[in-house]
């Protein structure tokens, strides 16, 4: 028993020592970096459609003017938002304006994610044809000119980070790329994950944050922001659903000192659809809202 | 060294090496959600802040059966006793102003983390969420108003499973959710930002999963606001049994909200092909796919008895359930013996005598009453008694209302197998193991021979079939029932159950005749739906309609995917036809109830 007992410490230290090596190899010199696109916990990729459960009212139809009710406007974004001119915007080429980054993730539409290069994500939005760039490099700088979606910088979040295409496959790992989330019963109860578990288990986000825009519209009817507003965006891809589903959940985190009196935070949720048919381009166009009437319809 | 030894060796050093390693892995990825939270109203917040306006279901995939329920809504439903106090449940108690306080739960020698608790302060909720791998009660199990959770790690995202859910709504506009909705959620921490969403499922009242999504942030300083202070009470002089809903097409307030705020009617009225891009006003109905309702392990959802057991469970005090044997069967069990409530159906003796003698503690089967005359109840009258014995030496009485004999012998039940211990009043009591046992009886609820059997002490009543979980009341015009006697007699139901807490939980439980075990709140919901169902067929009688008119008419929609069947020994047409010959057994039935407008 006591050679059985020294034999597993020689055996435990040979294998800290190779692990130490694998982790000193990824760390050194000699191991070029891990690309953005290698590094994802995650993998974003594929067409998502929006699912429009939440201020269905105020996404799906055009409000009526001067309906701020959930946005934590102050008095000069409530002004801002009872001046809204639909004409006017279409008059002088700002039909975007309720496309820009503010907004977009509210319109309902299709989403197109995909990897324009190693370190650069795009993001495609059939509502407005609008497209988004996020960039992993930390040395790219935005353009002088603003434009609506702005410059957003990238960076993955959690636990997961860099182990992608390298961790040792796991149940819920591909074969190669971004590992695929599973989930549905297939994650860890209780303590922490071991070392080298399945993909799913490490998991991860996509952080964003955006700068450089064009000043626009939180909401369909006008509701504005400004272009000193900060936009931080969570990116999650949700473990399956038993039924199968799978989701992206996108938190956005609007604080903006001319027109909001605090951040503003919207979630949207978007179901996987198994291929990009349903992704069909359309202009900027926002419909007029509705009349009210006092009565009964 | 043999080859074997060093085999054995060799294991042990890997084994080893494997956990050395194993203790020196880091807790990576585990997020700690403990801290004090407050919800951030930015979506749908006039729904979840002031209040929903009636009439808007936008943004839910409901079916028609959810339509129907939220258009007789009446929010005067919370003016009923039992309901002033209700918490919201699961499905919407993040959506609601909220905040609540987590912390966990290790076990303090391996410190690994075993759950999650939380306390709401809406309505005073607690809620634990279990992450030791533990399995999701069985379906007869109590349901609760923040039901059943377990949890799992995906990585940083913690995954939780809620099942056991009681009765409440999905929106607050009385779009309803079933004690069958199943929620997942996903929590996600950012620093001081908690995101969480909610997948709910529920077959009877949505066509596909309800996917919502809310931000809380973590609270700089604490709060105050932990409690709940809601005292129920009758506060204007009317029939505390009013049940308030509107008729079909007689809710005043329908198109009210469109107008105001300027919506398309199809659009306010929900459904799952309203909730993608490009739905225009006219676009054809989701067609609803019941494998997106699907796919759980059976792991977390709440499993029936297997086919052929008979099973003890305790309820509370000296009282347990025996399931699994036809009708529910209640047994009391002390000092002085066993009272036993009902016998299940024929041909289960052997195994309702052996699930007594496991909770019996060697004491004798002194006492058996009967609920109803129904073959399903009294099948092992005889075995049973046999197998007991009074203190006189006989075998154990059977107790029941003389109706109930006189039903027997018209269904040609032996002797022995019949009550030979009856009564004829409305009530009756006696002491048995220290604690006073009330029967009720009515003359007329689904038959004319029912007992109720209160257990006082362990509070805990045997309702009989006036009360089930799994399908609408057997009313037998044939046999004296009748639907007012039905509701008659689940009123004075609630009127002996008591909640534990004004929070309109526990407390007394009730033994349906079949299903789960329950709590005032499923008995008031079971009351207020024969109410409506029963108001809209007298409303329909009223206007001349006939049976089979009412039948396409489908008063009963609303209920049909919990309570109804299409087929089977008691379908819905077959309740709707009790209610309609009952109603016009007389010339001119009474109107609908005050509570219907």
């Amino acid at each position: 028993m006591k050679r059985a007992v020294l034999l597993a410490l020689a055996v435990a230290v040979a294998l800290a020592g190779a692990w130490s090596g694998v982790s000193a190899q990824r760390g050194g010199p000699a191991a070029a970096p891990l690309t953005a696109r290698q590094a994802a916990p995650i993998d974003l990729t594929g067409t998502w459609v929006a699912v429009v459960t939440e201020d269905w009212r105020w996404r799906m139809v055009t409000p009526p003017k001067g309906d701020v009710s959930s946005i934590p406007v102050n008095g000069e974004g409530r002004k801002a938002a009872l001046a809204w001119d639909l004409s006017a915007d279409a008059s002088s080429g700002n039909e975007c304006r309720a496309f820009g980054v503010g907004g977009i993730m509210r319109q309902p539409g299709r989403l197109r994610i995909s990897w324009q290069d190693p370190s650069t994500l795009k993001f495609e939005f059939d509502a407005g044809t609008q497209t988004r760039i996020l960039t992993f490099d930390r040395a790219a700088q935005p353009g002088a000119e603003k434009t609506w979606q702005g410059f957003s910088r990238a960076e993955w979040e959690g636990p997961g980070i860099g182990r992608g295409p390298e961790a040792p496959p796991g149940p819920g790992a591909g074969p190669a790329g971004p590992p695929v989330p599973g989930g549905g019963g297939q994650g860890l109860r209780g303590g922490p994950p071991p070392r080298g578990a399945s993909s799913i288990q490490r998991g991860g986000s996509l952080k964003v944050v955006t700068t450089n825009f064009k000043a626009g519209y939180l909401r369909k009817n006008g509701v504005p922001y400004s272009e000193q507003a900060s936009i931080t965006e969570y990116v999650h891809r949700l473990p399956q659903h038993p039924n199968g589903d799978d989701w992206l959940n996108i938190v956005t985190v609007v604080e903006d000192p001319r027109y909001l009196s605090g951040p503003f935070y919207t979630s949207s949720n978007f179901r996987r659809e198994a291929d990009a048919a349903k992704f069909a381009p359309s202009p900027c166009k926002t419909d007029a809202p509705l009349p009210v009437k006092t009565g009964k319809s | 060294m043999t080859m074997a030894s060093l085999a054995t060796s060799a294991r042990a050093a890997i084994a080893g090496a494997c956990l050395l390693l194993a203790a020196a892995a880091p807790a990576t990825a585990q997020v700690n959600f403990s801290g004090e939270w407050s919800g951030r109203y930015h979506e749908d917040q006039p729904d979840r802040v002031p209040g929903e306006e009636p009439g808007d279901f936008s943004g839910i995939p409901l079916n028609d059966a959810a339509r129907m329920f939220g258009d007789s809504y009446d929010v005067g439903r919370h003016s009923v006793l039992e309901e002033q106090c209700a918490p919201y449940t699961l499905p919407y108690m993040f959506f609601g102003p909220n905040q609540f306080r987590i912390w966990q739960q290790v076990n303090p020698d391996t410190q690994e983390l075993v759950a999650i608790e939380m306390h709401l302060g809406t309505y005073q909720q607690h809620r634990t969420i279990w992450l030791d791998g533990r399995p999701h009660p069985p379906e007869y199990a109590p349901h609760t108003f923040m039901g059943f959770s377990t949890g799992e790690w995906n990585g940083d995202i913690l995954t939780i499973t809620t099942t056991h859910i009681k009765q409440g709504y999905f929106r607050r506009s009385g779009v309803p959710a079933s004690d069958r909705t199943t929620v997942v959620e996903h929590w996600m921490r950012h620093g001081n930002l908690l995101s969480q969403v909610t997948i709910a499922t529920d077959p009877v009242y949505l066509t596909e999963p309800y996917i919502r999504s809310q931000e809380f942030v973590l609270m700089d300083r604490g709060n105050t606001n932990w409690l709940y202070n809601c005292e129920y009470a009758m506060e204007v002089p009317r029939d505390k049994n009013l049940v308030p809903h509107y008729l079909p097409g007689k809710n005043p307030w329908t198109g009210e909200f469109e107008a105001k705020h300027a919506m398309p009617r199809e659009g306010v009225r929900g459904g799952a092909e309203s909730l993608l891009p490009g739905w225009k006003p006219g676009a054809p109905a989701a067609r609803p796919d019941p494998a997106k309702n699907g796919g759980f392990p059976a792991a977390v959802l709440p499993q029936p008895l297997p086919a052929g057991e008979v099973r003890a469970v305790k309820v509370q005090g000296n009282v347990y359930l025996i399931i699994g044997a036809g009708a529910n069967i209640a047994a009391q069990v002390g000092e002085d013996g066993v009272l036993v409530v009902d016998t299940g159906a024929a041909g289960q003796s052997d195994k309702v005598l052996a699930a007594l003698k496991g909770i019996a503690g060697g004491k004798e089967i002194r006492w058996i009453v009967n609920t109803t005359p129904t073959a399903d109840h009294v099948g092992n009258n005889e075995q049973v008694s046999k197998a007991g014995r009074t203190v006189n030496g006989n075998q154990a009485a059977v107790v029941a209302h003389e109706n109930a004999n006189e039903r027997m012998i018209q269904r040609g039940v032996p002797d022995a197998a019949r009550p030979y211990n009856t009564y004829f009043e409305g009530s009756r009591d006696f002491p048995f193991n220290g604690e006073p046992i009330i029967l009720y009886h009515d003359d007329s609820s689904v038959n004319d021979a029912d007992t109720v059997v209160f257990f006082r002490r362990s509070d805990v009543i045997a309702a009989g079939d006036i009360f089930r979980t799994d399908s609408f009341p057997v009313i037998d015009p044939a046999m004296g029932g009748s639907i007012d006697g039905t509701i008659a007699a689940l009123n004075r139901l609630l009127d002996l159950t008591v909640p534990s807490k004004m929070l309109q939980e526990g407390g007394t439980y009730v033994i349906p005749g079949h299903g789960r075990i329950s709590d005032e709140h499923e008995v008031v919901w079971y009351r207020d739906m024969l109410v409506i169902i029963r108001d809209r067929i007298k409303d329909m009688v009223a206007r001349k309609m006939t049976l089979e008119q009412i039948k396409a008419a489908k008063p009963a929609l609303d209920y049909e995917g919990r309570y109804g069947a299409d087929t089977g020994p008691w379908t819905t047409a077959m309740f709707i036809e009790a209610i309609y010959k009952d109603l016009t057994k007389t010339a001119a039935p009474a109107p609908a109830s005050a509570g219907a407008r």
